[in-house]
């Protein structure tokens, strides 16, 4: 990580991250911002939030937040003319933004599936839409999609999650034999346990047990995540495209067993 | 062909390589953007979204390019296009020489139609429309 300090990848490079006021997205907008990127990210109704994390990175005028509902089209659309009107390249899209409504299949609420389903899958269908034509334009951009270990393995009671993550899975592929030919590579990142606020009630419910059933035997911080997603956001993954990139400590392993 | 615009020719092929990624000296105003120049269709895309940045024009969906005519079973029989087919193509491309593809049809054949000049033919009357 020093290393990237003394040698920033991202020097003039513009970058968006859904979902960046919090948890994943946080940490990514602040590995970006200090490997000297711009980076705008959009949270939904914190400002509070969207400030802290603006202040907590290296370069807060390098940060940006912006108010989106990435579940609505107009609102992505909004979003991402704003930038381009201010920017003359979109280097980077990170569909980072998630929701989790948990609950056992048959007694899941409709709107439990409808706003993981839009809130997950949706936003990362919008964003990369209204991003495209600009990467096509430039020859050159980086998709990064933030699945789930549970899109492979299934989780109880994540019958909504699963789904949602196991086609951005589906999507990244597809997508990224679309766009290969144009210099844009598509990718996803999928993360096991990571100690964050969102998988904090998962992690409660199990106790140190869960620890037990991942070989590393621990959570992953976020910044963990955030540096495998600069990775593939970095000149160095330009041969990358169209994978799931699975960071679990091995969780994945051990229920295959 | 109409009276050609040397602008608009010199732009468009410049648009077409870099979409397509070829030397501009190959490019004529008979190249068939499919069998000469080797585009696929994000390239048809790609042209468009070029062409609408450098000429400050919007150019509708299937405007320029005909979409989802293929998939139309009224349109498409057997491998080949059919009448109505023809007449529906003609009608979302009045620019493109469809005389030499009405005697033989067929689909695989549809991408000899898009030609370097057809997009020049276009572009002169929607630039000629817009100033009027």
């Amino acid at each position: 990580m020093l290393s990237s300090l003394k040698d920033p990848r991202f020097c003039h490079k513009v970058v968006l991250v859904t979902g960046g006021s919090r948890g994943i997205g946080a940490s990514i907008v602040r590995r970006f911002v200090r490997e000297e990127a711009k980076v705008y990210f959009t949270y939904l109704s914190s400002k509070s939030d969207a400030a802290a994390v603006v202040h907590s990175t290296d370069k807060p005028s390098h940060a940006i937040p912006m108010a989106c509902d990435v579940r609505r089209k107009e609102n992505v659309e909004t979003t991402v003319g704003e930038i381009l009107e201010k920017e003359s390249s979109l280097d980077v899209l990170v569909n980072n933004a998630g929701v989790i409504r948990d609950g056992l299949f048959l007694t899941m609420q409709d709107e439990d599936w409808s706003e993981v389903l839009d809130t997950n899958l949706g936003s990362v269908y919008l964003f990369s839409k209204a991003v495209a034509k600009q990467m096509i334009l430039q020859r050159a951009g980086r998709i990064i999609n933030i699945s789930s270990v549970i899109a492979e393995l299934g989780g109880y009671g994540q019958a909504n999650y699963a789904a949602s993550k196991g086609a951005i899975n589906a999507f990244t592929r597809s997508l990224a034999s679309e766009l290969a030919s144009k210099g844009i590579t598509v990718n996803a990142v999928a993360p096991g346990m990571v100690n964050t606020q969102m998988s904090v009630a998962a992690r409660s419910a199990f106790g140190d047990k869960i620890k037990e059933r991942i070989p590393i035997g621990d959570f992953a911080e976020p910044e963990e995540i955030a540096s495998l997603v600069a990775f593939l956001a970095s000149g160095e993954a330009r041969y990358i495209t169209g994978q799931v990139i699975t960071a679990d400590g091995g969780l994945g392993l051990l229920s295959r067993r | 062909m109409q009276n050609l615009n040397q602008d608009i020719v010199k732009n468009v092929n410049a648009i077409i390589s870099q979409a397509l990624k070829v030397d501009e000296q190959k490019i004529s105003l008979h190249s068939s953007l499919i069998k000469d120049l080797g585009a696929e269709s994000i390239d048809f895309l790609d042209i468009v979204f070029r062409l609408e940045k450098t000429f400050k024009i919007k150019i509708p969906k299937g405007e320029l390019f005909p979409e989802k005519l293929l998939t139309d079973a009224r349109f498409v029989k057997d491998g080949q296009i059919t009448s109505a087919g023809i007449e529906e193509l003609k009608k979302r491309i009045p620019n493109a020489h469809w005389g030499e593809f009405s005697k033989n049809p067929q689909v695989a054949n549809l991408g000899d139609i898009f030609t370097v000049g057809m997009i020049v033919d276009y572009l002169t009357e929607k630039l000629a429309t817009a100033n009027k």
